[in-house]
This record gives C-alpha cells, sequence and structure tokens, in this order.
C-alpha cells in the first residue's frame, strides 16, 4: 500500500479549498433554514394541512410528522429535501472526482506512472472523499447544532409557538397564525413526541442519515467513474439516480402507481424511516453497504480495464 | 538481462481500428531507440502499452524484465507523456514533492541542477504554464529519479532550440551513464544526436528498423555535378557505385555508396565545370522510406 498517505493526503489538499467551500455554504442554508422557525413554526402547520396530500408527500410529511415542532420543522425544511440534497450532490462530486475525474485529462495516468497500483490509488481517493463527506457533514451538523438556541428550537413546541405567535404581532398574517398556535399543541399526543426541543442526539441522528445516503450516492459516482472512466456519464448517471429516485418517490406516493418501482429510491429509505424524528434504524447500514459494494465493483472494474485516452 | 525492452507480436485494437499491429521489439541496456512516425501512427499506444495504462489485445512485452504492471518495474522508469496533464493548481515545486515522495528511491532525488538547467520557475501555477514550461516540469519529473529506463513521448515538442538543446545533452549523458532509452518523435533531424537505433512505424507497424550508421549513409553520398551543357545522367549510372543519377537542368544529382574515384573520372571525361556534395536531409529520407515503408514490408 505504498504511498497512500501521500495520494490520500494529496487529494485532500487539491480539495481544501472547495471543501472550505461546501462546507460554509451548506452551514449557511441550514442556519438561514433553522432561522425561519420562530417566525413560521405557527403559520406552516395550517399552510401545510392545506396543501393537501401531495404537499405532505413532497415534504416527507407521510407518517403524520408535525411541521409545527420544532423537529417537524428541521424535517420539513431541510433534513426531509435541501440538506441531503446537498450532501448528496458533494458526494456524487466526489464519486465522480475520485478516478473519473482526473483520467479524462491524463492526470490519473501520469500518476499510474508512478511507482503505485491503481488499488492503492482507487483506495486512497475513495478513503479521502468519505473522510470529505465526513467532515462537511460534520461540521454542518454542528453548525446547527450551536445555533439551535438562537432560533428556540431547542425549546418544546408550545413555548416556542406561543413566543412565536407573540413576536409576530406585527406580521400582516397575524390573524390565521394566531389559530394555528393551538394546533401543534393538540395534535401532539399523536406525533411521535416530537414536539420537545431538538436535542444533540436528534442533530446525530438526522445529520448521520443524511451522511449515509449521501455516501451510498458516491459510491454509485465512483463505481460507474471507475468502471468507465468517463466523467461525464458517472455524473449524469449518478445524479439522476438521486434526482430521478426523489421524483419517483414523491409521484409514487402522490399517485401510488409506481410504488413497487421505488424500492431503487434512496429516498424511500431515507424519507420512510425519517431517523431525524424516529431515531437511528439498523437500516442505517444499508447505504453504508451500498457504497461498500460500489466501491468493490468500481476498483475490480478498473483494474481490469484500459485507462481512457486522454 | 539481455533486453530491457522486448515485444511479440504486440498488437492493439480498439473495435475495427487497429492502432498497434505485430509489434516486434527489441531494445538492448544502454541503448537510445527512437521510434518514428507520423501523428498516429501508433507511437504513444505502445509507449501506454508498455506502462499497462492500457492492456494489448495480443502479444507479449517485458519491460525491465517484468511488466508494466508491476510498481517495482515501474519504480525503475522514467516517464514523459506526450502531454503533461497535473491538477489545475499544482505548482512544479508541488508536482516534484508530490510524484518524488511516491518514487521508492526518494531519497536520492536531486531536481535542483535539472531545475536550473532548463530554467524551470517552480512556484508558479500548472494551469499558468505555457507548453513549454510544461515540458519542461514533465523532463525534470522524468529525470529527477536517474531512472534506468526513459520512456519519453515527444519529448522536445514545445521545447525552444536551446532547450531542446539542453535535453539532449542532457539524454547523452544519462545514455553515457548506462540508461537505456525508449522514446518517439515524428521529426528525424531531432533524434539524429542521441539516437543509436530508428524504428520507423506506420499504421501501427514497425515499417522499418536501422542504425544511425545506417541511416548517416544514405544521407550523405549524394554529389551534384554541373556540366556546360546538359548530360544524359544514363551516362553516370552505368559508373560503378553510383545509385541513383538525376538530371537538373545543366547538372546531374548522382548518389554513391562507396568511393567516387571512379565517377569522378568519367565526371571529367565529360567536361565537368563544378563538383558539390551535399548533404541529404534525414527528414526527406524518414519521408522517403516512410511512404517507401507501406508497399516494401
Amino acid at each position: 500500500m505504498s504511498g497512500f498517505w501521500t495520494i490520500y493526503s494529496r487529494w485532500f489538499r487539491d480539495r481544501l479549498r472547495s471543501t472550505i467551500f461546501w462546507t460554509v455554504g451548506i452551514a449557511l442554508v441550514v442556519v438561514a433554514s433553522a432561522a425561519f422557525y420562530p417566525s413560521l413554526s405557527g403559520a406552516s402547520g395550517g399552510g401545510l394541512d392545506s396543501g393537501g396530500a401531495a404537499m405532505s408527500s413532497l415534504l416527507g410529511l407521510s407518517q403524520g410528522i408535525d411541521p409545527g415542532s420544532p423537529l417537524g420543522f428541521l424535517w420539513i425544511s431541510l433534513y426531509a429535501n435541501i440538506y441531503p440534497w446537498m450532501l448528496m450532490a458533494l458526494g456524487v462530486a466526489l464519486g465522480v472526482a475520485a478516478i473519473a475525474g482526473d483520467e479524462e485529462t491524463g492526470a490519473l495516468e501520469y500518476l499510474l506512472a508512478k511507482p503505485v497500483t491503481r488499488t492503492t490509488v482507487a483506495l486512497a481517493r475513495m478513503a479521502c472523499a468519505v473522510t470529505i463527506l465526513f467532515v462537511v457533514s460534520a461540521l454542518s451538523g454542528l453548525s446547527l447544532l450551536v445555533t439551535l438556541p438562537l432560533f428556540d428550537l431547542d425549546e418544546p413546541a408550545s413555548t416556542t409557538t406561543a413566543a412565536g405567535a407573540s413576536a409576530s404581532t406585527t406580521a400582516p398574517d397575524t390573524a390565521t397564525a394566531v389559530p394555528t398556535t393551538t394546533a401543534p399543541a393538540t395534535t401532539t399526543p399523536a406525533t411521535t413526541g416530537a414536539t420537545e426541543g431538538v436535542t444533540a442526539v436528534d442533530i446525530f441522528n438526522g445529520t448521520f442519515s443524511s451522511f449515509a445516503v449521501a455516501l451510498g450516492l458516491a459510491g454509485i459516482a465512483f463505481a460507474l467513474g471507475a468502471a468507465t472512466g468517463q466523467k461525464g456519464l458517472a455524473l449524469g448517471v449518478a445524479s439522476a439516480f438521486g434526482i430521478g429516485g426523489y421524483v419517483l418517490y414523491t409521484l409514487s406516493n402522490m399517485t401510488g402507481s409506481l410504488e413497487p418501482l421505488t424500492w431503487i429510491s434512496p429516498w424511500r429509505w431515507y424519507v420512510d424511516d425519517a431517523m431525524l424524528i424516529n431515531g437511528l434504524a439498523w437500516d442505517v447500514a444499508l447505504p453504508f453497504l451500498g457504497a461498500l459494494v460500489g466501491f468493490v465493483a468500481g476498483w475490480l472494474l478498473f483494474l481490469r480495464r484500459d485507462l481512457q485516452n486522454p | 538481462m539481455d533486453v530491457v525492452i522486448q515485444t511479440e507480436g504486440l498488437t492493439k485494437r480498439w473495435g475495427a481500428l487497429t492502432a498497434v499491429d505485430h509489434l516486434d521489439l527489441q531494445i538492448a541496456p544502454g541503448e537510445c531507440y527512437a521510434f518514428l512516425g507520423r501523428n498516429g501512427a501508433g507511437k504513444s499506444t505502445t509507449a501506454r502499452m508498455l506502462l499497462d495504462f492500457i492492456r494489448p489485445t495480443e502479444g507479449t512485452m517485458r519491460v525491465l524484465g517484468g511488466t508494466g504492471s508491476d510498481p517495482a518495474v515501474r519504480a525503475r522508469i522514467g516517464y514523459l507523456p506526450g502531454d503533461l496533464n497535473l491538477p489545475r493548481a499544482m505548482t512544479g515545486a508541488d508536482a516534484i514533492a508530490y510524484f518524488g515522495g511516491l518514487e521508492q528511491r526518494r531519497r536520492a532525488i536531486d531536481p535542483e541542477p535539472l531545475i536550473e538547467r532548463f530554467g524551470l520557475q517552480p512556484h508558479r501555477p500548472f494551469r499558468e504554464l505555457s507548453t513549454g514550461n510544461r515540458r519542461k516540469v514533465g523532463l525534470v519529473l522524468a529525470f529527477m529519479a536517474n531512472p534506468e529506463l526513459l520512456i519519453l513521448d515527444e519529448p522536445t515538442s514545445g521545447l525552444d532550440p536551446l532547450l531542446q538543446e539542453a535535453f539532449r545533452d542532457l539524454l547523452a549523458e544519462r545514455k553515457a551513464a548506462g540508461a537505456t532509452i525508449w522514446l518517439t518523435s515524428h521529426v528525424m533531424a531531432e533524434v539524429e544526436r542521441v539516437a543509436d537505433r530508428v524504428g520507423l512505424v506506420r499504421d501501427g507497424k514497425l515499417a522499418r528498423e536501422l542504425t544511425m550508421a545506417e541511416l548517416r549513409h544514405q544521407a550523405t553520398g549524394q554529389i551534384r555535378l554541373s556540366f556546360p551543357a546538359p548530360v544524359d545522367p544514363h551516362e553516370l549510372r552505368t559508373v560503378a557505385h553510383v545509385t541513383r543519377a538525376e538530371a537538373e537542368a545543366r547538372d546531374v544529382v548522382v548518389a554513391v555508396d562507396g568511393p567516387v574515384t571512379d565517377l569522378l573520372e568519367r565526371a571529367a571525361e565529360l567536361g565537368v565545370t563544378g563538383i558539390e556534395t551535399e548533404q541529404r536531409d534525414l527528414d526527406d529520407i524518414f519521408l522517403e522510406m516512410y511512404e517507401a515503408g507501406g508497399t516494401s514490408t
């Protein structure tokens, strides 16, 4: 495994700047979304109710998750969509870059003229991709954790929504907001105890499951890139898998007609389990397994094929 | 080890395209072998097979007693690709540290004299470098570990004449120190000074192989004879050692393979007024052979 750390650290260094940008970008989106909680927590419940089943499905609210509670709010505004989207995009970018990214330019070929094996390069690059994805997930999750108290997300829903209502007395839609402030309080017994304030464990569960699904997609992107050496193909197919999976899953929830196909969608697994709210389940291991299969398949095919002509 | 590079029936096909076609090569230790051919003749494909970037469709090859797939073999090879590409933000110094760090003999690496020799600016990022400057980075990287075998793909393309000269000096030094060199080029004159043997490759086939001595022999021996009135070149074709005689206005251009005594005697009889020896351009010979190579083999 000669050269592993040299390749690993060089690849990390080459991506340090973009990793910082990704971290800051995702952290900003996370914190900015959380900042809407005090003003929206009361109103959102009513607004979503009127959106009907389609809207609830789009936001992953099929299990009676209360959107007015702190956890429910984080779920619909971040963890059921934007947050895993961003991590999945990063995962795909890293998975593609690992092998196919610099193969098209000839830079990979030059590295392989040195006394290192293809196995070492594949392992070091994949390990580094996992590290970067982990660091960005952890830091963005941490940024949410430390800013929770600023937006009252660490407090139970009843006090939070009251505060939200009183804070929004100057808002033009106070009249519509007031009746809904009672709604979360009355529906809480039916939901999964989500009216409690958000804890560090909740953030960990949500962030870890998002990291997991992004890692699974990174594994697919790696496999495609390593097997073909074609950046465009790997990027296209892996992205389509993430985006198409989302569309398939949400459409299937609305119409019920494509349900048998949704098993290939990473979103079925992710949204149905809603680990931010329900806690980690055993099947959080599935995307890790998927990533491992993707890595092994990509690696074996990479060993056997010709490099692309730069 | 009798041979450093040996290929037998080496063939690479992509669908209907045969890039390299039953190539048999034998390169001895310490030899400088120039692989000459036009663009797309299969030179780079051969280099890429030697280094295990791509696998042959047919045939076998041995490099330094093993194969290019073995990192221990690649540790003894210095490679210059036809078009070096590195991460855009990587500087020459970064590249030297990074690729040097991957070498098995990293403690023996001394890039400084090479940096000085080629006038490399080591702290500029790769994206800002011109073709010639990228070439310099590639040359420093290829030579810095003092490899036993150098595989150089179009090494002088993009270099100015002074740097080409510096490169040839370096190559001669490494050769004197016992290194084996396999290089590709499409310009015969470029390899004239450094190569011991030349292989002409055409459409993936080895059209002709000859030593530099044989090649130089063909380059000399052209004599231009001027006469006061036109002379039938046939008068000279029959003279001993004359291989070719063509009329050009009142001159006759004669190629000789051997002593010129008989030719001069006959020319004097015909009233020659001027004698000029002409060095034939190696590239002309190359092109001539190249064109002939397609049919004669």
